[in-house]
C-alpha cells in the first residue's frame, strides 16, 4: 500500500536535496520556493500518515502501533524545523540544514517501509 | 558573502553551528522516540539499558536546545556528558552484554546510529572551544548574516 507513495517521497525529498545541495555549492541561503517544495513533501507525508490509519483502522495493515507512529510524528516534525531555520539563518547554512532534513525524512521513510512490513 | 558574514556572528547556534545544531536535533529526536517507546512498551526487558536510553535522548534535547539558544555553559555540560556517556557504555555494551541485551544510542560507540553519537560531541567541543576563543577576542555579537528571504 504504501509503496507509490513511499517512491513519491522518496523521489520529492531527493529533488530536494538535490536543490538544497547545489544551493550549496552556489553559496546561497534557502530560497522562498525551496519552501513551498518542502511544503509539497509535507503534505505528501500527512497524506501517507491519513492512509497509513485508514489502512490500519480498517485491518489492512499490521504493524508495531508506537513504532510506527513514533516515526510518522518524527518525519513530521523535521522539515518545518528546517523552514524556520531558512528565515532564521540566511546564509548557505540554512542550504546545509535543509539538505540534511530532506535526506532525514527519505531515511525515515525507508525506516517506516521496513516496519510496516516487518509485521 | 555569507560566509564571511557568518563568521562574524560568534553565536553557537550562527552560521556552521546551524548544522551542528541540526544534526543534534535529528539524533535527539531519534535518541528520544526511542527511549520513549522502549521505556512505555518493554520496559521490563533490560530496564538499564532502556532507561539509559532516554536519559541519552533527553541530554540530546538539552544539547541542542542550549547550542541553538548560545547557552554556552548548558552546552559544555551536556557535550561533555554526551562524550563520557558514548565513550562508557561503548565500552560497557561490548564487555557486559547483559545489562545490554538491546541497542541504545550508544551502544557499540553509536554503531546503529552511523556512529554519529561518537563524532557529534568532539564536534560539539571544537565548535564551542572555537566560538569561545572567537568571543573572546572581538566581544559578544550575537548576529549572524541579515540578508532578507529572497
Amino acid at each position: 500500500m504504501l509503496v507509490p507513495l513511499f517512491w513519491l517521497v522518496v523521489a520529492t525529498c531527493a529533488a530536494l536535496a538535490a536543490w538544497a545541495g547545489w544551493f550549496v555549492v552556489r553559496d546561497r541561503a534557502v530560497v522562498l520556493r525551496q519552501l513551498w517544495a518542502g511544503a509539497v513533501v509535507e503534505g505528501l507525508l500527512v497524506l501517507q500518515a491519513v492512509v497509513a490509519g485508514i489502512l490500519l483502522a480498517t485491518g489492512a495493515g499490521d504493524v508495531d502501533g508506537a513504532l510506527f507512529w513514533g516515526y510518522v510524528v518524527t518525519q513530521l516534525i523535521v522539515l518545518p524545523i528546517a523552514a524556520a531555520w531558512a528565515f532564521a539563518e540566511r546564509t548557505r547554512w540554512s542550504s546545509v540544514v535543509l539538505l540534511v532534513a530532506t535526506l532525514t525524512v527519505a531515511f525515515l521513510e525507508y525506516r517506516l517501509l521496513q516496519i510496516w512490513g516487518a509485521a | 558573502m555569507s560566509a564571511t558574514a557568518s563568521r562574524r556572528g560568534r553565536a553557537t547556534g550562527a552560521g556552521p553551528g546551524r548544522l551542528l545544531v541540526a544534526v543534534y536535533g535529528v539524533l535527539a529526536l531519534a535518541a528520544t522516540a526511542r527511549g520513549l517507546y522502549q521505556v512505555t512498551t518493554k520496559l521490563a526487558e533490560a530496564p538499564l539499558a532502556y532507561v539509559l536510553s532516554l536519559v541519552a535522548g533527553l541530554v540530546y534535547v538539552v544539547a541542542t536546545v542550549a547550542l541553538a539558544t548560545d547557552r554556552r555553559r548548558l552546552a559544555w555540560a551536556t557535550v561533555l556528558v554526551e562524550a563520557v556517556g558514548v565513550l562508557v557504555v561503548g565500552t560497557l555494551s561490548l564487555v557486559d552484554v547483559g545489562d545490554f541485551p538491546d541497542e541504545t544510542v550508544w551502544s557499540g560507540f553509536g554503531r546503529g546510529y552511523g556512529y554519529v553519537p561518537l563524532v557529534l560531541p568532539f564536534l560539539g567541543v571544537a565548535w564551542l572551544w572555537r566560538t569561545g576563543r572567537a568571543r573572546d577576542a572581538r566581544g559578544p555579537d550575537r548576529h549572524g548574516g541579515d540578508r532578507a528571504l529572497d
